[in-house]
């Protein structure tokens, strides 16, 4: 009987793991303000050429806010401007691609882009993003500094990133990510997110969240660990018939 | 039925384990045979763009033309497919990162570091382009060479080339084409890294 409820138990922590491991890949940009952002969403030719394309942000609860969307159903390369958005569909390449320019730091959040066809659901394509827009601590605007500037700047970034990075990763690949072998690799200023290095991770100008999917998972499995270690001692103690009062 | 707990927890521990991910020393570096240029007498390469690692893409194609099932009628076909791209077409190098034989042996092309010329304009500098020697409509390839595939592909990922969570497409996918061909195309969309 305390076995089967044991079991049970244990059951449901590793269906819940199970759960959590299969979310959708996420992809994170973290630029600065001011800055431009520049996605491009794969998807699959055949199925979607003729399909409206849409990029929308999830707000708090998740429910998803379409900023801008494609009218074009003809197969053919399409462009959308809205404000600061920009989108561009080329199905000929089988590639949507998106730009958000002049970044504010209210910006950040969780971003996707989707087949758009109301009032079915959209089907969401890959990668999911994760936007974080950094305050400029500079106190000017970042497009005026040469990149050699920035490099010396690019070292007094708050010491929790590179820390966070070098107690995770071992490699030493990922801490120069942020100090670049040559500058002529930097295709323009930003906070190491343009940085480009044949040996480092980064790629299109945006991090690799190799990180920080290794700290969220961590983090997810302690508290669950901690559900788990502080559940199992509440039914033993419960089970336990010495501490049955007669 | 304790047994079966204590199973349940080990489970659970792996389970835990897998989720904080294998640290990258500890993954053993398997053996990466690849059939390098000059062992098939390829002419220099003259392409010098490079390709940003770690790469998130592999397109599977085929070459549409003959197959071959020996490292010696490989080696000729690889030749045959740089002269076309290189002298027909006027391409710095064979087009293909990587080609694959009937033979069950991966050929170098332009190997992982340089973008090819296989899948157009947008998908060349994000991808690796692999390409399966043959006409794959009507008929598959071997299992020794789908098993050289995946093998290349595994190699890439413990190099740092790909990414670990590197997506494979079909070159239909991306491309009018009828590339991989029908067979080939079936067999890799049951690949674990294959993604729509």
């Amino acid at each position: 009987m305390r076995n089967a409820r044991l079991r049970g138990l244990l059951w449901m922590l590793f269906i819940s793991e199970l759960q959590a491991a299969t979310k959708p890949r996420e992809e994170k940009y973290v630029l600065a303000a001011g800055e431009t952002l520049n996605v491009q969403c794969p998807f699959t030719i055949w199925k979607y050429a003729n399909s409206r394309k849409a990029w929308q942000k999830l707000m708090d609860r998740g429910e998803p806010l379409t900023l801008i969307f494609t009218q074009s159903v003809s197969g053919n390369p399409s462009q959308v401007w809205m404000g600061r958005y920009f989108l561009e569909d080329i199905p000929t390449e089988a590639i949507l691609k998106v730009q958000m320019t002049n970044l504010q730091v209210e910006d950040s959040g969780l971003y996707r882009c989707v087949i758009y066809q109301p009032p079915k659901d959209p089907d969401i394509l890959s990668p999911l993003v994760r936007l974080v827009v950094i305050k400029d601590p500079l106190g000017s605007t970042v497009s005026d500094k040469n990149p050699t500037e920035n490099l010396a700047q690019i070292s007094t970034l708050p010491p929790t990133t590179t820390k966070a990075q070098s107690t995770v990763l071992n490699s030493p690949r990922t801490v120069t990510q942020l100090l670049p072998k040559s500058t002529a690799d930097i295709s323009s200023p930003g906070f190491g997110v343009n940085v480009t290095n044949e040996t480092d991770f980064t790629s299109y100008g945006f991090r690799v969240p190799v990180v920080n999917i290794v700290i969220l998972v961590l983090c997810g499995l302690l508290s669950k660990s901690l559900v788990f270690t502080v559940l199992l001692a509440v039914t033993q103690r419960s089970l336990d018939p010495r501490a049955v009062k007669p | 039925m304790s047994a079966h707990s204590a199973l349940l927890t080990w489970a659970l521990l792996a389970f835990l384990g897998l989720g904080l991910g294998v640290p990258e020393e500890d993954l053993p570096h398997p053996c990466c045979p690849v059939v390098p240029r000059r062992e098939w007498n390829a002419p220099a390469s003259k392409c010098s763009e490079k390709l940003k690692l770690p790469v998130r893409y592999v397109v599977v194609s085929h070459t549409a033309g003959s197959p071959c099932d020996s490292p010696a009628s490989c080696r000729n076909q690889v030749q045959n497919v740089h002269n076309y791209h290189a002298g027909t077409l006027n391409w710095c190098d064979v087009g293909y990162n990587f080609l694959i034989g009937e033979d069950g042996l991966v050929y170098e092309g332009r190997g992982w570091d340089t973008k090819g010329d296989h899948t157009g304009m947008t998908w060349n500098p994000i991808s690796i382009g692999i390409s399966f020697m043959g006409n794959y409509m009507e008929r598959s390839p071997p299992p020794r060479a789908l098993r050289a595939a995946q093998g290349l592909l595994a190699c890439g990922v413990a190099q740092r080339k790909l990414s670990p969570t590197y997506e494979v497409k079909g070159h239909r996918d991306v491309q009018q084409t009828l590339s991989p061909g029908d067979q080939l195309y079936e067999i890799i969309r049951t690949w674990p890294h294959y993604h729509e």
